[in-house]
């Protein structure tokens, strides 16, 4: 009952800072193992469509999130909550969403990053304005634009027509104007982010989360429908120009940043009417950074650009929610 | 003294002696900044049309805009290509290009990156000389292409750089247009003859 | 005047840390994060800045009792803008790569709070050669500050200081971001946050 009225609590703020600690002791490990079992099936993908140097990255982005927060911790003098499995979400969310390639000491910085200055600077899981994982891969597309757009071929058992060219769907689309197929899309058979090409594996992993009742159906769902409706006009008005809704969803982050970046509890909105203001901006600035902007991918800026605005949001969405009455069952 | 005066006299006194000054200043100054554009210039001007000795400034307004180009002159005292500065929006900021042409208005004869802000180890390779190297006799006609990750296939192309389309395809769109502007505003004929009057000799002969 | 050594020496050694102009004052922040993407350009706007605090920490101090107080800011502003302009000619003439690379940040010293702020805060109520040492010491801090943060943004950024090369590509990538704007914000707090942290270790030292 806890976890369904603190809304989104499928991601890497798993800890409900203003909780008494008897609850969340209890729930926390709990709903941590869920989130990255969550994650298990994207991670698996990853593995199998780029090899070991993917469960390399995916390991070492863990391994280096981890002793950032107890490190952050132990000179700050705070109490460790390594454990509470917060900083383990992030470094696989920051591991999933870079490219296969990508250096070692990139994955390192990245979540020294990520954990460091996107979490305990503030202050710690729960002050957080800005999620840790994307705010250490926007740190690391700022600080290696080369590597961080270099991508390989997924490793393929049976080639399929367009999957060969190392561009990412989204490059090509906007580059060389041609779309990938929605099923390459959807297993995953494309180049890109580790665990960003595949997005049945995502889906199985958000619809576990919801089954379980960590994840906020509005959430994901407004932001994938904020993506496909506002895409979708402009590809009725031009399907040649413009690729159709199912691309825009499938392709990049979006899908995993739909499950598990905007449903991040901290960073996003208290309120439903909030919440919905937050995903349908969110996804409408991703489409269009996407369409007309100057890089291919707009999901990890429209998701950082909307938490700037969660304060704000928050300020003015709350005295609605007040006056409606108690916040239980939201909209 | 009232203090209206004073004030009045206060500013009257630090303008006109700060005037005086900057006019002295200005007078040693301006000759050197004015020759420092000029060399710039010239040096841009010699990079991409490589067989000039000296080059003639030519202009004409063509509606609002003003064209100005250099005709280069070659050692025999006859013309050897046209230079002109392609100016445009990159990825950052304003890519201005240095472009030489050849005269028969069919090839390039080179360019060079004068001024951009672009990202820095991204779309900033666009000044090294492996990006600029390419337009050497790169066809104008239609108008110039870029590709991507592959070698050029036909002679009006040049391969973009990886991960800086947007920087690569601004430059070939600045230099795309430019020549366009170029070729209406001054036709062939015009520039076969070397411009007479207004020598712009090196300024350095002293 | 009569203690004049001592004080001179105070007015000098504020400006190195305990004023030291970007970071305690958070004066000048301008310069500070746009021109300091590699150390040469940094130490070129420190001292064009240093030039322009000196000259006009002097003139306002030798005509300071002239000034009538009604019109002193506008009287204080033509007489920067003046320098200002002087100093940016020079650039120009003598050193026009660096004129390029520091580009409007030079005629934007008019506007730079450190100038204008001594003028007020000191060269308006002190005599010259005190002013001459505030205007020395403030303006040396600043180079400092410019210079640190040129270090660490170009030995991340390029892997090199002053053009030279010291982290080979090999083992070091540069980190982009240190030579965008946004890595100048970075280094900036981070060097507020260093300044004030050995601030604060010393002087509860000395109370304690």
């Amino acid at each position: 009952m806890q976890t369904d009225s603190a809304q989104g609590l499928g991601t890497d703020r798993l800890i409900v800072a203003s909780s008494p600690h008897l609850l969340t002791t209890d729930n926390i490990p709990r709903i941590m193992h869920s989130v990255i079992t969550a994650l298990i099936p994207a991670m698996a993908v990853s593995v199998y469509f780029f090899g070991l140097r993917a469960l390399l990255l995916l390991v070492v982005c863990l391994g280096a999130s981890l002793l950032t927060e107890w490190g952050f911790q132990r000179i700050r003098s705070k109490p460790i909550t390594v454990y509470d499995g917060s900083a383990a979400i992030t470094g696989i969310l920051l591991g999933l969403t870079l490219p296969p390639g990508f250096s070692i000491f990139g994955a390192i910085l990245g979540s020294v990053f990520a954990v460091g200055i996107g979490k305990q600077l503030f202050g710690g899981l729960g002050f957080n304005i800005f999620n840790p994982a994307l705010l250490g891969r926007a740190f690391l597309m700022a600080t290696y634009p080369v590597m961080m757009t270099t991508w390989e071929t997924p490793r393929t058992f049976t080639k399929a027509v367009d999957a060969v060219s190392a561009a990412t769907p989204l490059a090509l689309m906007k580059f060389e104007h041609k779309f990938a197929p929605a099923m390459d899309l959807f297993v995953g058979n494309v180049s890109g982010s580790l665990g960003e090409t595949s997005a049945i594996a995502i889906i199985i992993g958000g619809l576990y989360l919801r089954y379980k009742g960590y994840v906020n159906w509005k959430l994901p769902l407004g932001y994938l429908g904020s993506m496909a409706v506002f895409s979708g006009i402009f590809w009725l008005i031009d399907p040649v120009k413009y690729p159709s809704p199912l691309f825009h969803i499938l392709a990049g982050g979006a899908m995993l940043a739909a499950w598990f970046m905007v449903t991040d509890m901290v960073t996003s909105p208290v309120t439903a009417l909030g919440q919905w203001i937050f995903v349908i901006s969110a996804g409408i600035i991703a489409v269009v950074i996407r369409l007309w902007g100057g890089l291919p991918e707009g999901v990890m800026y429209s998701i950082l650009l909307m938490n700037a605005l969660v304060p704000l949001i928050n300020k003015y969405t709350r005295p609605t929610v007040f006056g409606a009455g108690r916040n239980q069952g939201g909209a | 003294m009232n203090t209206v005066l004073k004030m009045f006299l206060n500013l009257v006194i630090i303008g006109s002696v700060s005037g005086v000054v900057l006019a002295v200043a200005f007078h040693y100054a301006d000759p050197m900044i004015q020759a420092n554009k000029e060399k710039e210039l010239k040096e841009a001007i010699f990079v991409v049309l490589p067989d000039a000795k000296e080059y003639r400034a030519l202009e004409k307004t063509v509606g609002s805009d003003k064209i100005v180009v250099y005709q280069g002159v070659g050692a025999n005292n006859a013309p050897v290509g046209v230079a002109f500065k392609a100016d445009g929006g990159g990825f950052q900021g304003n890519i201005g290009v240095m472009v030489g042409l050849e005269l028969d208005y069919l090839k390039l004869r080179g360019i060079k990156i004068l001024d951009q802000v672009e990202t820095p180890g991204l779309g900033n390779r666009i000044a090294e000389p492996k990006f600029e190297e390419q337009f050497k006799g790169v066809e104008i006609a239609p108008r110039i292409e870029y590709i991507k990750n592959r070698k050029p296939e036909k002679p009006n192309q040049i391969q973009s750089i990886t991960g800086a389309t947007i920087s690569s395809d601004a430059v070939v769109k600045n230099i795309n247009n430019a020549i366009g502007k170029v070729i209406k505003a001054f036709p062939k004929e015009e520039l076969l003859v070397v411009a007479p009057g207004q020598t712009d000799k090196p300024k350095a002969t002293h | 005047m009569a203690d004049a050594p001592i004080s001179l020496w105070h007015e000098f050694k504020k400006g190195l840390w305990q004023d030291i102009p970007p970071f305690r004052l958070v004066l000048g922040t301008c310069p500070t994060l746009a021109v300091t993407n590699s150390v040469e350009n940094g130490i070129a706007m420190g001292l064009a800045t240093l030039f322009v605090l000196l000259c006009s920490n002097v003139i306002i101090s030798a005509v300071r009792k002239q000034i009538a107080g009604q019109v002193r800011i506008a009287a204080y502003v033509v007489i920067i803008a003046l320098v200002v302009t002087v100093a940016d000619m020079f650039l120009a003439a003598m050193f026009p790569p660096i004129s390029k690379a520091l580009g409007p940040y030079v005629p934007l010293i008019v506007v730079n709070c450190i100038i204008l702020g001594r003028a007020e805060a000191f060269a308006q109520k002190n005599p010259v050669l005190p002013s001459v040492f505030d205007a020395l010491g403030i303006g040396i801090g600043f180079v400092m500050s410019l210079a640190t943060m040129g270090v660490i943004r170009e030995l991340l950024g390029f892997g090199s200081i002053f053009n030279f090369k010291i982290l080979s590509e090999a083992i070091f990538e540069p980190w982009i971001v240190m030579i965008l704007p946004a890595g100048a914000f970075m280094v900036f707090g981070g060097l507020v946050a260093l300044v004030n942290f050995i601030s604060h270790r010393r002087s509860s030292g000395i109370i304690s």
